[in-house]
């Protein structure tokens, strides 16, 4: 898995591609808690090139949406892939979690 | 199609690349490799983490096989454990209010689309199938 950061003033993309399985989960942590650091009012998770998103990888978006939410900061997830779109209506994220365009 | 692994997280790895393999030898549809990936990935996942007392090695033994549907099982020595006991999550929570944890059997129950557990000969078997399209 790979995660690219585009860092807009206070916002930040990051454009994850590939498996968010449980290995992607741990990193996707790491790189969400390195941005929530420079003190990124905005996160936003592009999950339009990730291939597979599973319960860690939910776990570690619903409990940083909540961290960001609880300081008046936000974080979303972006444009997700069919399979992860998929993962996040099983679980009853999508309307929450996902960036409305 | 048999693989036996070792109660190690790095060990999902050669499960999904096997999954992938049996996926092409046999033009399953994508939707139907999808499925069977995350439902591995929840069980093992849970297993390694939760399924184990003791600090020893274990094997786990992942079986597919195809005729009608398509069949996942998952063969493990650990205590004896039904997965489909734990009791449902409620997706309609607020996601303020949601739990950290506890999706896995909830995303295994929704992809795959037969599940069973058994005990067998001291072991935990949990069989997920998924229906082919016509």
């Amino acid at each position: 898995m790979e995660i690219r950061n585009v860092v807009t003033g206070d916002t930040c993309e990051m454009l994850v591609s590939g498996r968010i399985d449980g290995a992607g989960a741990n990193q996707l942590e790491v790189e969400i808690l390195n941005v929530i650091r420079t003190g990124a009012k905005g996160i936003y998770v592009n999950l339009s090139d990730a291939t597979f998103l599973c319960s860690a990888g939910l776990r570690v978006l619903l409990q940083y949406w909540r961290q960001m939410k609880n300081s008046q900061r936000l974080l979303m997830a972006t444009r997700p892939s069919p399979e992860v779109e998929a993962v996040l209506a099983t679980s009853g994220f999508r309307e929450a979690l996902v960036e409305k365009l | 199609m048999q693989i036996v692994l070792q109660n190690q997280p790095s060990e999902k790895q050669r499960v999904a690349q096997a999954l992938e393999q049996f996926g092409r030898d046999h033009q399953l549809p994508a939707a139907v490799v999808q499925a069977a990936d995350l439902a591995l990935e929840e069980h093992l996942t849970n297993l390694m983490n939760y399924g184990f007392t003791d600090n020893r090695p274990h094997q786990i033994t992942v079986r597919f096989s195809l005729a009608s549907h398509f069949v996942v099982e998952v063969e493990d020595d650990g205590p004896p454990f039904n997965p489909l006991e734990v009791p449902a999550v409620d997706i309609t929570l607020p996601l303020e209010q949601r739990p950290i944890g506890g999706l896995g059997i909830h995303l295994i129950r929704g992809f795959m689309d037969e599940i069973e557990y058994r005990s067998e000969g001291g072991k935990n078997v949990l069989r997920m199938g998924k229906r082919l399209p016509a």
